[in-house]
C-alpha cells in the first residue's frame, strides 16, 4: 500500500522534471501580450500531449506542457461522504488563497479538486527542483491532512453526542 | 490530389496492419504459454504502427502490448534485456496504461516507468511527451 503511493510520486516527479522546461514566449496573435500558452490552447504547435497519471481509479494527475507554461490538476482519494466535503472546502478554501501560493490556479479543472499553473517567470524567480519538491510535497501533505480533518471531526462529534445524551440517562 | 492518393493508401494499410496485430497476438500467447514474458514483450513492440492515425489499430495494438506487459514479473531483467530502440515506444505505452485508471495495470506500469526512467533517462519522457507523429 505504501509501496503504489511511492511509485506513484517518483513517476509524477520524474515526469515533471522532464517536461517543467519552460522559456519566455510572447503572444503570438496579439502584440506586446505573453500569455500562458497551455490556458489559452490555440496553436497545437506550442502544446506537448497532455499526460494522465492514475494510480487507481480514485486519484489521478493531469499533466499538460506547453512552451512556456505546464498546469498540474490533481485529484485527491475520497473514500466516503465526509471526505468528500472535507476534500471540497479544505481546497476551496487553498484555492481561494491562490495569490499567497503563486503557483496554484484559482479555479480546479473540470473534473479535478485542485490544479496548478507553473509560468516561466515562477521557473526564473524560483528553482525548478524546489517547484517539483513542493508540488510532490503538497499531494503527500493533502492525504495526511484530510484524514486529521475526519479524525477530528468524528472525535468532535463523539464528544457532543456523549454530553448531549448524558442528560437523558 | 496528394491528400487523397495518402488517404487511399493509408486505407489498404490499415487492413494490413490489423492482420500483422493479430498475427503478433497469436504469437505472444504462444510465446507467454512458454513463459517467455520479456520475448512476448519484444514481439508486441516492434512492428507497432506508430504513424497511423487509426484509433481501430492503436487500440488493438495497445490491447496486445498491455497482455504483454501485465504478464511481466521480472521488470528489471525485462529493462536491461529489451532493446534501446524500444524504450520510447515502451514509455509511450506505459503512459497509455497510466491513463486508463485501472488498478492493477497502473500498478504495473508505474512499476516499470520507475526503472525504465533509471535506464533511459528524462529525455525518454520528453519525447514521449513532445512527439505528436508518432503516437501510441
Amino acid at each position: 500500500m505504501a509501496n503504489t503511493i511511492r511509485l506513484y510520486l517518483t513517476c509524477i516527479r520524474n515526469t515533471l522534471e522532464a517536461a517543467m522546461c519552460l522559456q519566455n514566449f510572447p503572444c503570438q496573435e496579439v502584440e506586446r501580450h505573453n500569455k500562458p500558452e497551455v490556458e489559452l490552447n490555440t496553436s497545437p504547435g506550442l502544446i506537448m500531449n497532455p499526460v494522465l497519471i492514475c494510480r487507481n481509479e480514485a486519484e489521478k494527475c493531469l499533466i499538460e506542457t506547453s512552451i512556456n507554461s505546464i498546469r498540474i490538476s490533481m485529484k485527491v482519494k475520497q473514500a466516503d461522504e465526509l471526505e468528500n466535503i472535507l476534500a471540497k472546502k479544505f481546497l476551496r478554501f487553498l484555492s481561494m488563497r491562490a495569490e499567497a501560493f503563486q503557483v496554484l490556479r484559482r479555479k480546479p479543472v473540470q473534473g479535478y479538486d485542485i490544479s496548478f499553473l507553473i509560468t516561466n517567470y515562477h521557473c526564473e524567480e524560483m528553482h525548478k527542483h524546489k517547484l517539483i519538491d513542493f508540488i510532490v510535497q503538497f499531494m503527500e501533505d493533502i492525504d495526511k491532512e484530510i484524514s486529521e480533518l475526519k479524525l477530528s471531526v468524528n472525535t468532535r462529534g463523539r464528544l457532543v453526542a456523549t454530553e448531549f445524551l448524558k442528560q437523558f440517562i | 490530389m496528394a491528400a487523397e492518393e495518402e488517404y487511399l493508401e493509408a486505407e489498404e494499410n490499415l487492413e494490413a496492419i490489423i492482420t500483422r496485430i493479430e498475427h503478433k497476438s497469436r504469437k505472444i500467447e504462444t510465446l507467454l504459454k512458454q513463459s517467455k514474458p520479456v520475448d512476448a514483450l519484444k514481439t508486441a513492440l516492434e512492428g507497432s504502427a506508430l504513424k497511423t492515425r487509426d484509433e481501430r489499430c492503436k487500440s488493438a495494438n495497445w490491447i496486445v502490448v498491455h497482455r504483454a506487459v501485465m504478464a511481466i514479473k521480472d521488470v528489471d531483467g525485462m529493462i536491461s534485456s529489451l532493446d534501446p530502440e524500444y524504450y520510447d515506444i515502451l514509455m509511450k505505452y506505459l503512459y497509455r496504461g497510466l491513463a486508463t485508471g485501472d488498478r492493477p495495470t497502473c500498478d504495473q506500469c508505474l512499476r516499470i516507468h520507475e526503472k525504465l526512467t533509471e535506464k533511459a533517462g528524462l529525455g525518454c519522457i520528453l519525447r514521449s511527451l513532445s512527439d505528436t507523429v508518432n503516437t501510441v
